[in-house]
């Protein structure tokens, strides 16, 4: 089936990353090509799939049911599908970019969690508020809470790249602790978990259209992106250039905070996403932004749908939360990720800075305690 | 101790290529070369820290690894670069250490005594209560040596032992380690950066490049214009100073 | 050194006499003596399980350190009492909810020990030497994993018959107030065969916390007693988590705390001192959440939002400087 097809791709990854490695770099584009023609077929697949067949004959037919099913339910999730896998990736990459260091992302930069804050604030100031007046507070939390972060990891000058994930994951399991108190507080608990799983399942039309935001954002995100690129590169470079880096990176984390907002209010959490899919990217096609943003953008539509896809499908008629499926793999690719950078020809150096520097890190520790 | 054949490899890279000596007894051997020519590693394997890829290290006839663990490090004592102790440990405390070999957590009053004249005999009896880390380097390191001191053992291997140290703290190192070898008769095995202090202090060399043992002999056999131009490709004058050769290079 | 001797014996006193205190007052306040029994047979499973969550962690946090030598990771941090709950989810899933094994409750919190005791050293064992015992790889990798087990055990639960669902719930969904009171006196058991078994390698504690080439140097073999102190952690975490839920971040504070206290290397106060405090805190914890705020909270919200911020604490004080 289609998804055979979908494991040859990942192996032609491999494949061209070892021929990276011996420095011959295959023309790239056929693989951007290749990307975009699964991603079509796949998003065709993806709309026959349900609990109810729709035919292709029935539909040219003019079959009245099966086309509202269409119009209603399968077309409004194929285009949430898009627009979060394409969204989540590219905020991922933005982070990476501004914060130069490719282990941060909307999960481990405390944006999600300060979306989820805000949907919680916006369940106890005005229970009934439309789908607008939820995604404007999750905005305004999530940037609050993104800024914050970066604010605070740029003033401690991380030396070390590890260092700001896992503060930026601390950071998120503080703002969960004070959601799940209020949640508790107000007996908001279950409701919570609902919306906050990542789940496509619920995507009908007339509420999910605000992820379409997604889109624009997008747009601006390309024109932007020497920018970011540049003010990634360090302060005094930007400047150089005659770049304000503080504008450029307010404004470069508040479209990862919307872009944010608007999925996690309609789809809900989906973690990893924007971890993952810029990472593998950059394994074939190198760090320059421009240039990988439509690879991570197509490569992020398709990793999300073929994630969907599998969790339609792997326990029909019943179906399993995207945000599993992301969870599990995106963990597995992540640790993969991992230990790659452990590799031995890297090992030694990596590990006698890092020795050096836990050493300091101890030694202040203990003057101060 | 005898070293026969011995192998480490990372991935494809031979670290240690093959390498047989012998450590004389009773003598001061420094073992030096460029980055990277696998003079620590040797120490390290020959010191059961690190495991070995081949080769065998031979002390007292017998393979370290069909050693004991406990019994070996009655006989064999190392000191690594990084020490890094996060806990609040005094100097008295950290030298007790040395005894653990013989009675674990309970030192009976013989260890004791060990642990108070190692201490004596590195000077450290204003600081022994002081906690480590509130010491500098060079009290550090000579309260480190105090714990190997104590620990009694025939062999003391030092890896850099005078790394980060500065000019002054670096010689008494080096005298120490000549102390420990003419007043309390063991044997010193040393990882050294500094040529010339392994010229001055030591009885053998053992020079290392390319993970494979250059030239092993005495300080004079090792000390001169072609060796030395072979192991660091760069041009050595010898010098002639107290009937010890010293380089110099530019 | 007999001075700070005494002075770190006089606070495991007063840290004993605060813990018997707090468990009376705990066990007392408020009580209606007409409803004496009632009340009485509420509060001491409640007690119980504060008791092995306290010495538990406890315990096993200050061990977990001393391993890796960093003071700002704990066990739970890594995601063993996730791992935990996926071998029990696992274990229903394998063998439904009718099985022996499922439906006698010690049986099965039996099996599920010993699975996670062999998996977690292996799983973290691996991490460890495949990082050389880097800490901050350790721990974001650890952190990864507590997702990736989560996220299992929930689309396993979602797989599952509702039956079975609901049985899962029941004995794996456990907190201060729903202590498993059917294993109490087994874990009280395992905890006390642990500390025999392992009695060798905790000794060895304050060797280790010289760094491994000291410890070698003096004669321990080192990886073999790093893994049996590692299995006993993943034992000990398993069995808190177990009785009373996850709480990831009560380690972290109350080793902390401990290690402030006592300024010393040596284990046996440092242990003993995380465990008073860990009991001390749950027991006012809890007075507070029940007296107080009259359960409109549970006590794990609370540690685990004051954990993450003591958490950013302890890495801005110790970066902060660099």
């Amino acid at each position: 089936m289609t998804l055979i097809s979908v494991i040859s791709i990942i192996e032609k990854y491999k494949e061209n990353n070892y021929q990276k490695e011996l420095g011959t770099i295959k023309n790239t584009y056929s693989i951007t090509i290749f990307m975009f023609l699964m991603l079509i077929v796949l998003s065709i697949q993806s709309i026959f799939i349900g609990v109810i067949d729709i035919s292709v004959a029935d539909i040219f037919a003019g079959n009245f049911h099966e086309i509202n099913i269409l119009l209603i339910s399968r077309l409004p999730r194929l285009l949430a599908i898009l627009c979060t896998g394409v969204g989540m990736s590219i905020a991922g990459l933005i982070m990476q970019q501004l914060c130069m260091n490719k282990f941060v992302s909307p999960t481990t930069g405390a944006t999600i969690s300060s979306a989820q804050l805000g949907v919680l604030v916006c369940m106890i100031i005005a229970p009934g508020a439309g789908i607008l007046t939820k995604t404007s507070i999750a905005f305004v939390t999530s940037i609050l809470g993104t800024w914050s972060f970066v604010f605070f990891a740029q003033k401690m000058k991380l030396k070390d790249a590890i260092m700001m994930p896992l503060i930026g994951i601390m950071f998120g399991n503080v703002i969960g602790g004070i959601t799940t108190y209020f949640s508790y507080k107000y007996g908001l608990m279950q409701s919570l978990n609902a919306t906050f799983v990542g789940d496509f399942s619920l995507i009908i039309r007339g509420r999910y259209e605000i992820v379409f935001l997604v889109v624009p954002l997008i747009i601006i995100a390309y024109i932007y992106a020497n920018q970011f690129n540049i003010v990634g590169m360090g302060e005094n470079f930007a400047k150089n250039l005659g770049i304000n880096p503080n504008v450029v990176m307010f404004g470069g984390l508040s479209i990862v905070a919307l872009i944010t907002a608007s999925i996690v209010v309609t789809v809900g959490t989906i973690s990893y996403l924007g971890l993952i899919v810029p990472n593998l990217v950059a394994l074939f096609r190198g760090d320059k932004i421009r240039g990988s943003m439509l690879d991570i953008s197509i490569f992020g539509a398709l990793f999300t749908l073929v994630c969907d896809i599998l969790g339609r499908v792997l326990i029909a008629p019943y179906e399993l939360p995207i945000d599993l499926i992301i969870g599990i793999l995106g963990s597995v690719l992540f640790i993969g990720l991992m230990f790659k950078k452990l590799s031995p020809a890297k090992k030694i150096k990596v590990k006698q800075s890092k020795k050096i520097e836990t050493i300091n890190v101890m030694k202040s520790g203990e003057a101060n305690a | 101790m005898k070293i026969v054949n011995l192998l480490k490899q990372y991935g494809e890279k031979k670290v240690v290529d093959t390498v047989s000596f012998e450590f004389p007894k009773g003598k001061v051997t420094s073992m030096i070369g460029p980055n990277g020519a696998g003079k620590s590693t040797v120490l390290n394997i020959a010191t059961r820290l690190i495991p070995r890829d081949g080769g065998q290290v031979l002390f007292e006839g017998k393979d370290i690894k069909d050693w004991k663990n406990k019994e070996l490090s009655k006989k064999i004592a190392i000191l690594t670069q990084s020490n890094n102790i996060q806990m609040k440990l005094t100097v008295r405390e950290l030298v007790s250490f040395g005894r653990f070999p013989y009675s674990g957590n309970r030192l009976t009053k013989e260890d004791w005594e060990h642990v108070d004249s190692a201490i004596k005999y590195m000077e450290l009896e204003e600081f022994e209560n002081r906690f480590i880390d509130q010491l500098s380097g060079g009290q550090r390191q000579r309260a480190y040596i105090a714990m190997v001191i104590a620990q009694d053992t025939e062999y003391v291997f030092l890896d850099e032992p005078t790394n980060n140290l500065d000019i002054y703290h670096s010689s008494n190192m080096m005298q120490m380690a000549r102390r420990l070898c003419d007043e309390l008769g063991k044997t010193v095995v040393m990882v050294l950066h500094e040529i010339n202090f392994a010229s001055f202090y030591s009885d053998y060399i053992c020079a290392f490049k390319d993970g494979k043992l250059h030239t092993f002999g005495t300080v004079e056999e090792v000390m001169n214009k072609k060796v030395l131009k072979e192991l660091y490709n760069v041009d050595f004058e010898i010098l002639n100073m107290n009937n010890k050769p010293l380089s110099v290079f530019y | 050194m007999p001075e700070s001797l005494n002075k770190n014996r006089n606070i495991v006193m007063i840290l004993s006499v605060l813990s018997i205190l707090s468990l009376l007052a705990y066990q007392f306040i408020d009580v209606n003596m007409k409803f004496f029994d009632y009340a009485m047979s509420i509060r001491i499973p409640r007690i119980m399980g504060i008791l092995i969550a306290g010495i538990c962690i406890g315990t096993a946090s200050i061990m977990f350190q001393s391993v890796i030598n960093n003071r700002i990771v704990t066990p739970c941090l890594l995601g063993m009492n996730s791992l935990y709950i996926l071998i029990q989810t696992i274990v229903f899933f394998v063998f439904g909810a009718t099985s022996i094994i499922v439906l006698n409750e010690n049986i099965l919190f039996i099996v599920s020990l010993v699975i996670m005791g062999v998996t977690a050293t292996a799983i973290y064992g691996y991490l460890f030497r495949k990082t050389n015992y880097n800490v901050l790889y350790v721990l974001l990798v650890g952190t990864v994993m507590a997702t990736f087990f989560t996220s299992i055990s929930n689309a396993l639960m979602r797989v599952m018959d509702p039956n079975e669902y609901d049985s899962l719930q029941d004995s794996i969904i456990s907190s201060f107030t729903q202590v498993d009171e059917a294993n109490i006196a087994v874990s009280f058991v395992f905890i006390i065969l642990i500390f025999i078994a392992f009695r060798k390698e905790i000794a060895l504690l304050d060797v280790i916390t010289l760094g491994k080439n000291q410890a070698i140097n003096l004669g321990v073999d080192y990886d073999k007693v790093i893994m049996k102190i590692l299995m006993s952690v993943t034992l000990l975490i398993a069995i808190a988590t177990s009785m009373v839920g996850p709480i990831s971040f009560l380690g972290l504070i109350i080793a902390n705390i401990s290690r402030q206290l006592f300024k010393t290397y040596k284990h046996t106060y440092l242990m003993a001192g995380s465990v008073l405090v860990g009991v001390i805190i749950l027991f006012m914890g809890q007075i507070v959440i029940e007296h107080v705020f009259s359960y409109s909270t549970v006590i794990s919200v609370f540690i685990n939002l004051f954990g993450g911020i003591y958490f950013l604490y302890l890495i801005m004080k110790n970066k902060g400087v660099a």
